[in-house]
């Protein structure tokens, strides 16, 4: 009888098809739904990771010890010499770029009023490793350093209705904690993928953003890029450590994933999501439970006349069980061979957050391409079937509990 | 008592009255003086303003020149900050700036911006001196400071355009110089306070040569204001308070 039961539990599972079909399919839609949930999740962990070590901290930061404690005030003056610092940092193995940035709150000042925006003075040439400013250009070109040139955001540039060529005052606090005002031509229009640097964001050429601050030789930042195969952190430490014995300079020196919060959260995030995929699947599977129950009640005949020609508890329960792991099964591979299709279709499409994201201050891109992750999608399927059968055990282990008088009673 | 009695008495009480009503000075009348005080025709001054803060001390210097009531050009002469101009007329406030290659109008919220990083700001350096126009003026009583006896006044903001709804002033009663200021909000927050540590006299009249200012907004951190030379009433071409002559 033993060898029989896969047999019978399949032929069992078509006796009443449209029953089979909504168990399966209430496990597909779970599967579909936990599939395209985790490769977002994925998607945004990486874009987030692309963004932060390209547009904010690099994958490890040097900055002034104290900066930090007093950033809310802009303490410009707690500044890094670029000369001594830059090549030390660039020195130490395993640090494959570097490049010094100062970021400034900025006023445009146009008709009267101020506009606020975020100034960022760049050394364009070493800043290839990190922002690749070209394939960003919507219009114009790259400034040059020692000229009154600047790239404005694409989103800026649109709300101020300021186009190539024309000049704006930038107005700002110095680093002595004075103020200062210089104008700037607009040479380029550049279209970044996070929706805030477009909308609120202009770079400047190093050098004048260091005569504008009035920070000679000066930076506020310097970011590392680190070789494949070197950790963010043993590189930090070491360029850290470098920086204290060689010039007695202590700095506040970090890989990029102690730096932001929203990376660790959303990590933190993605486990939680693990958590409600499992809860998910739980729900989808009360559909089989709720149909293998009834099975059991409507089929007390056949229960009781298996019973009776010495089908044992546990056979029945492994009937039912087989019969739950096949529905599963089904229901799995429908719904993760789905969500593989819609993922590769969005993959191609992109999802576009860009109105949704307007005036969201987070470092994930507007428009977000979700690539099909083959492990996710392995733990997915095996996930569902593993939940959704094990759901299958309540009312198998009824169907064993069944006395065989009483199941022929229900003749 | 006849009639020609009575007369005399009225008359008597009448005379002995009048002394005492010229006495009483009123509270306009003193915020009067005390702007009279401190307007002339023309001046030029050079000074410094040193702010300590959580960061350390920070010193700017500048010349100043002023024309009436309301006009007047502060040009910086420090390293970090050679060649800023700020120009008040009547109204209206501009910043210039040697490498900008236009002239930014401060208006509204943004004239009560710190200057500098320290605890005056725009509309405080360069305010006008008619303060009736904006404030009504109640005469609270007397009080010594600096050994020196004082009218103390509270002046209410009349419009919204003014930076501090309240103030309160110590004039010294006899030269009529503001020892002693604090500005509130409307409802009684502390904004600001002053105090004159040294004074300079020109032409007979008192005047502040060193004032310390807090910006009680702000932790740890107050500015003191210094004037090296004060010159009154002197020569000034009058171009030097328009705008076309503020980029030279």
């Amino acid at each position: 009888m033993t060898t029989k039961l896969p047999a019978l539990a399949f032929r069992n599972i078509f006796r009443n098809l449209r029953r089979s079909s909504l168990s399966a399919i209430a496990i597909a839609v779970s599967a579909m739904a936990i599939m395209a949930l985790l490769a977002l999740l994925e998607c945004m962990e990486a874009d987030m990771q692309t963004n932060l070590t390209s547009y904010y901290t690099g994958e490890v930061r040097i900055r002034h010890e104290s900066f930090e404690k007093y950033e809310r005030y802009n303490p410009l003056h707690l500044s890094l010499e670029v000369d001594a610092v830059l090549p030390l940092a660039s020195s130490v193995e395993g640090v494959e770029a570097a490049t010094s940035r100062i970021n400034f709150p900025a006023n445009l000042y146009l008709n009267g009023k101020n506009n606020g925006a975020l100034g960022v003075g760049v050394d364009f040439a070493t800043e290839v490793a990190f922002i690749d400013f070209p394939s960003l250009l919507t219009e114009g070109r790259i400034p040059q350093e020692g000229k009154n040139e600047l790239l404005i955001g694409a989103i800026l540039a649109h709300e101020l209705r300021l186009n190539i060529n024309d000049k704006v005052t930038v107005l700002t606090s110095t680093a002595l904690r004075g103020s200062n005002a210089m104008t700037f031509e607009i040479v380029g229009i550049a279209s970044f993928p996070v929706g805030g640097l477009s909308s609120k964001t202009l770079y400047i050429p190093l050098d004048r953003a260091q005569y504008l601050l009035r920070m000679p030789g000066q930076t506020q930042e310097i970011l590392l890029q680190v070789a494949e195969g070197f950790k963010e952190q043993e590189v930090a430490q070491e360029v850290k450590s470098l920086l204290a014995t060689s010039l007695g300079l202590e700095t506040e020196t970090k890989a990029w994933k102690d730096l932001n919060m929203m990376y660790s959260l959303l990590s933190m995030a993605k486990l939680i999501y693990y958590v409600m995929a499992g809860v998910f699947f739980i729900l989808g599977s009360t559909v089989i439970i709720n149909t293998t129950m009834m099975v059991i009640y409507e089929r007390m005949r056949e229960i009781g006349t298996l019973g009776a020609l010495g089908m044992q508890g546990k056979e029945l329960t492994r009937l039912f069980l087989l019969e739950g792991s096949f529905i599963s099964m089904a229901g799995s591979t429908m719904g993760t061979l789905i969500g593989l299709i819609i993922i590769a279709v969005l993959g191609k499409v992109g999802l576009n957050f860009t109105e949704a994201m307007s005036g969201v201050d987070m470092e994930i891109s507007s428009i977000l391409y979700p690539q099909v992750n083959w492990w996710i999608a392995l733990f997915v399927w095996f996930y569902a079937i593993l939940i959704a059968t094990l759901s299958t055990l309540i009312p198998s282990r009824r169907a064993s509990k069944i006395q065989i008088v009483e199941a022929l009673r229900y003749v | 008592m006849s009639n020609r009695t009575r007369l005399v008495a009225v008359t008597l009480v009448c005379l002995l009255c009048i002394p005492f009503s010229l006495a009483a000075i009123t509270a306009e009348d003193i915020i009067r003086t005390m702007d009279g005080m401190q307007t002339f025709e023309t001046s030029y001054s050079n000074g410094s303003i040193k702010t300590t803060d959580r960061f350390g001390v920070k010193e700017s210097t500048f010349k100043a020149w002023s024309q009436g009531s309301s006009d007047s050009l502060i040009e910086f002469t420090s390293t970090a900050e050679r060649g800023q101009k700020i120009l008040r007329t009547k109204g209206s406030l501009y910043l210039f700036y040697p490498d900008a290659e236009e002239l930014i109008r401060l208006q509204g919220a943004a004239l009560r911006q710190s200057m500098l990083g320290s605890d005056i700001s725009y509309e405080d350096m360069t305010e006008e001196k008619n303060t009736l126009d904006d404030y009504t003026v109640k005469l609270d009583g007397s009080e010594l400071v600096n050994g020196r006896d004082c009218h103390v006044l509270t002046l209410t903001a009349k419009t919204r355009q003014v930076a501090y709804p309240i103030q309160k002033i110590w004039v010294d009663k006899e030269t009529y110089l503001v020892w002693k200021a604090s500005y509130s909000t409307a409802q009684g927050r502390l904004l600001k306070e002053m105090q004159v540590l040294a004074t300079i006299v020109v032409e007979g009249r008192t005047l502040p040569k060193e004032s310390r200012i807090e910006d009680k907004m702000k932790r740890d951190s107050a500015t003191i204001m210094a004037l090296d030379t004060l010159e009154v009433n002197i020569p000034l071409d009058r171009k030097i308070f328009t705008l076309e002559n503020l980029t030279w």
